[in-house]
């Protein structure tokens, strides 16, 4: 081969090659797409975003409750339904070599978990109600943005109203039982949200205790008056009082439950003894007992 | 001499064996690192042995999230998810299972806060920055891989004997 020849094939290669180069790019700058999502998205209002070029490809959707896979058409917008973008959640969204990621964010207040503790407490006591409230859209998704939750405690028409304000999706509150005892109604609500829960408010300890005794056949009768706490509430039946009478031959102990507001024990008999009555820490009157003076 | 080196070839094929082993059983199973702050947890104090639970639980939970989300097993989660964080991570397994993807994480460790304790004591709110390495996975092939610093909101209910992840997402920024 001359050397006029070997220039002419070096010629015709570097120039085929050049040629290749152009149609690689003009194939990539075809193909090249622009993911154009938007950092956020509110669940369940779907997504559509431009691509540019041409031919296929293949979308991929990675989120929470999704994984997407489907051949789309470059230069067609691709569409992510409300149904596909309904969990809050970080997505990432893969378009040949062009990946984006993006968050979906929790809708408006629907619905509210509300946790309200206890199921029964003494009335008239401070800050012995707490209620927690968890808000979510209608997805399920917690809330973050500050709400406000109205906690509402109704008793015999007693109310008594305290608003908070949700911070990461929770607010609470502690309230004081009311005066009467009775079950009370304790709502939480937030927009068009409401859970209602009940609450039973009973009588705290009793007030005072007076008690009366008579002889009986079987020996001696103590017997209580109604028992009541200190805003009047009767306590509740089943409470235990206990008696206690002392005299020379020891001490001797009766726990009885009170019984339709009342309490009695029998005790032994004895004709000089000392007679209490107590329930929890409340201490009643004290009779000195002479064989039935 | 040759018997030297036939010692030394299947002390070696010994040694990589057991390392693999070691690799698979151990290292696979190792819960994530967590360090968890407390000092905003309210309106209750937390208790010694509830941070601990707390700690151990949720460990717990990443650790079967990560191998389901891989295996595409959504009986894995069960034991460490309820309510809608486990009905979420199911539809994902079970949308990765149609499709043929799967997610591998490998979780580089965590810096959680406690941010609620409810009074009643039943349920803690977290704020979790998860370092994690995520790779998309359409069979074999890597779709997306990415080290990732990802905020994370969960809510865990005490169960049983447990705390269990109620509600699990990731979050912009806290």
């Amino acid at each position: 081969m001359t050397t006029a020849s070997k220039e002419r094939v070096i010629k015709y290669a570097g120039m085929m090659a050049i040629g290749l180069l152009m149609v690689c790019c003009f194939e990539i700058a075809m193909r090249a797409t622009d993911l154009n999502v938007p950092a956020t998205v509110a669940a369940g209002s779907g997504l559509s975003t431009p691509t540019s070029g041409s031919g296929s490809a293949t979308l991929y959707v990675y989120g929470p409750g999704t994984a997407i896979k489907r051949k789309v058409e470059l230069g067609q917008p691709i569409q992510l339904s409300a149904d596909e973008l309904q969990h809050a959640g970080r997505y990432v969204i893969s378009l040949d070599d062009n990946r984006a990621t993006f968050f979906v964010t929790a809708g408006p207040v629907q619905s509210i978990a509300f946790l309200a503790r206890p199921s029964r407490v003494p009335a008239d006591t401070p800050n012995v109600i707490t209620g927690t409230a968890f808000v979510f859209d209608k997805y399920q998704n917690l809330v973050l943005q500050p709400q406000p939750v109205k906690f509402e405690l109704n008793v015999n028409g007693q109310t008594v109203t305290r608003t908070e304000t949700t911070k990461n999706g929770v607010a609470f509150a502690k309230l004081d039982s009311s005066k009467k005892e009775g079950p009370a109604q304790f709502v939480a609500s937030s927009g068009p949200a409401s859970v209602r829960r009940i609450v039973q408010e009973v009588a705290s300890d009793p007030c005072s205790i007076r008690m009366t005794v008579v002889r009986d056949k079987n020996g001696i009768l103590a017997r209580t008056d109604p028992i009541h706490d200190c805003a009047g509430n009767p306590v509740p039946d089943g409470t235990i009082v206990t008696f206690t009478s002392t005299d020379a031959h020891g001490k001797s102990t009766v726990d009885a439950r009170i019984k339709r507001g009342i309490a009695e024990a029998q005790l032994p008999l004895s004709n000089d003894a000392t007679i209490s009555v107590a329930s929890g820490v409340v201490a009643g009157n004290e009779i000195q007992w002479r064989g039935g003076q | 001499m040759k018997i030297v080196l036939r010692f030394a070839f299947m002390l070696a094929v010994a040694f990589a064996i057991v390392f693999s082993i070691y690799n698979v059983i151990v290292l696979a199973a190792a819960p994530p690192s967590l360090a968890i702050n407390i000092e905003h947890a309210g309106p209750r104090q937390m208790e010694d042995t509830t941070q601990r639970a707390l700690a151990r639980d949720y460990a717990a939970a990443w650790q079967a999230m990560t191998q389901a989300l891989d295996q595409n097993r959504a009986d894995l989660l069960g034991a460490s998810f309820i309510g809608t964080a486990d009905d979420k991570l199911t539809a994902t397994i079970h949308e990765q299972q149609k499709s043929g993807l799967h997610q591998h994480i490998v979780d580089r460790g965590h810096t959680i806060g406690a941010v609620f304790y409810s009074p009643e004591g039943s349920a803690i709110e977290l704020h979790d920055t998860a370092h994690i390495e995520l790779q998309l996975m359409d069979g074999s092939r890597v779709v997306h891989s990415e080290d990732a610093t990802v905020h994370y909101v969960a809510l865990l209910t005490a169960a049983e004997n447990s705390w269990k992840v109620r509600v699990f997402e990731a979050v912009p920024a806290f």
